[in-house]
């Protein structure tokens, strides 16, 4: 299937996977980096004449830093899944997206770092990472550069990765509010579990000790060129308990906030309802967790 | 061009393969005549390339052959003992849960995998064991149960008489 390919590569080291995609570029071609497979080898690019492996690179590791986490690039979807900390973690909403990335042999191949760069508009792990305020770290040859998740989209398939590689996703200790407390929730709709998602949502609500807002988080995938955030529906929430009637006008908020394309999974209209639904759902949850943590 | 020396183990065997640079898992195996490991639509949907990875169900259609140096590589040729069938093949038998036969391996290599992490998985996890093998036959309720049947038959065998009453006991 690949027979234009001249070489495969397998680097142990970032600075040699830099210098040995920056030496193929030289010679001519198109290049890519390639970890699981699961998305190079289905497009399946015939104009590719060379691919750097990553998964010999120390990049598979879930830790805690400062409060939050350092995720290498090529830690399987499998690996976030069972991840007892990170099921604990933002209420699991990022262990449970990563769960749906595909069947069981999948997230066995699929990495997180794969997921982002290749940046489908549908992309699971986007709106639990962009709810967490989360970013990239991107190794070049000018050194690195951490990108905030929300500008690290640039369109369909398209990243701000300008030729570098993503070695780590970056999650910061959530800013909860003194004697507050917040919750997370992940939605998705697909025909089933495992699917390509026809639309999917995370939030994240925090509240102070009035049980009011302090902040809202409202991400989307697959209803827009890249998944983004709602941020206009986030400030609505600010400062207002968060019931029925104020998780009602958000969701009906994040319509007006998103570009949503018609295709075989659905229609754009039917994308529209659907997130304000999926919003809806997700916020009732946050609603509801931080209702019993109380 | 650009040849390379793979070495793998397959099945307890040791193997050292020359593959090309963009030569696939499930291309090599075939070509190195483990015919179990079956071609089906070569993009990641329907797992009948299945094969276990380090213990792990991978689909070898999506990796390459490169990727797999070092490696610990189970096909079903590997399952039997000898021509003594693995008592998840036996039950897949009793339970009429093979038709055509073309997915039977990868669902027989998924659920293994599933029975050497949780040796009484419910049914819900045998489902999700085989969501990622597609059967066009006769679907997944004759697996299912041939699956939860051989996870009862394993268990028994596994654990003496006394390690059972002291699971009782807890």
């Amino acid at each position: 299937m690949f027979d234009q390919l001249r070489a495969f590569h397998r680097p142990t080291t970032i600075a040699q996977a830099l210098r040995v995609f920056r030496t193929e570029r030289r010679r001519g071609g198109r290049g890519a980096f390639v970890a699981g497979g699961t998305d190079v080898v289905v497009v399946g690019d015939r104009r590719l004449r060379y691919l750097v492996d990553v998964t010999n690179l120390p990049l598979r590791y879930i830790r805690r830093r400062g409060g939050g986490w350092a995720i290498g690039a090529t830690s399987r979807m499998a690996d976030l899944e069972h991840s007892a900390q990170l099921r604990r973690f933002a209420d699991g909403a990022l262990a449970e997206a990563a769960g749906t990335c595909g069947s069981p042999q999948i997230r066995n191949m699929a990495t997180i770092g794969g997921n982002l760069a290749n940046a489908s508009p549908a992309c699971d792990t986007a709106p639990p990472l962009l709810a967490l305020d989360a970013s990239v770290v991107v190794a070049g040859p000018a050194g690195r550069r951490t990108v905030p998740l929300d500008r690290f989209f640039r369109g369909v398939n398209r990243t701000a990765l300008d030729g570098g590689l993503l070695i780590e996703i970056l999650i910061p200790a959530p800013p909860i509010p003194r004697r507050g407390r917040a919750a997370w929730s992940f939605q998705k709709l697909g025909r089933l579990k495992s699917d390509i998602a026809v639309v999917n949502a995370a939030t994240g609500v925090a509240v102070d000790q009035s049980g009011r807002c302090a902040w809202a988080r409202i991400a989307l995938g697959a209803v827009a060129p890249t998944p983004l955030r709602a941020r206009r529906a986030e400030a609505l929430l600010v400062g207002r308990v968060p019931d029925r009637a104020a998780i009602a006008e958000a969701a009906a908020r994040v319509a007006a906030e998103l570009k949503p394309v018609s295709d075989v999974r659905g229609t754009a209209d039917y994308r529209r309802e659907m997130s304000r639904v999926l919003v809806a759902r997700a916020l009732e949850e946050c609603a509801g967790r931080l209702g019993r943590s109380s | 061009m650009n040849e390379r020396e793979i070495h793998v183990t397959v099945n307890g065997d040791t193997r050292s393969w020359s593959v090309a640079p963009g030569e696939l898992l499930l291309d090599v195996l075939r070509r190195e005549a483990y015919w179990g490991v079956k071609r089906g639509c070569e993009t990641g949907e329907c797992g009948a390339c299945a094969v276990l990875l380090d213990g792990q169900p991978v689909n070898s259609c999506l990796m390459f052959a490169a990727q797999a140096d070092g490696r610990r590589l189970l096909t079903i040729e590997g399952v039997a003992h000898g021509d003594r069938l693995d008592p998840l093949q036996e039950a897949f038998l009793d339970h009429g849960a093979v038709q055509c036969g073309y997915c039977t391996p990868a669902m027989v290599l998924c659920t293994r995998a599933l029975l050497e992490r949780r040796a009484d998985p419910t049914e819900d996890e045998v489902r999700e064991a085989l969501s990622g093998v597609l059967c066009r036959c006769t679907g997944y309720r004759k697996p299912v149960e041939a699956v939860l049947a051989a996870a009862k038959t394993r268990s028994a065998a596994a654990k003496p008489k006394s390690a059972r009453r002291k699971g009782a006991a807890r």
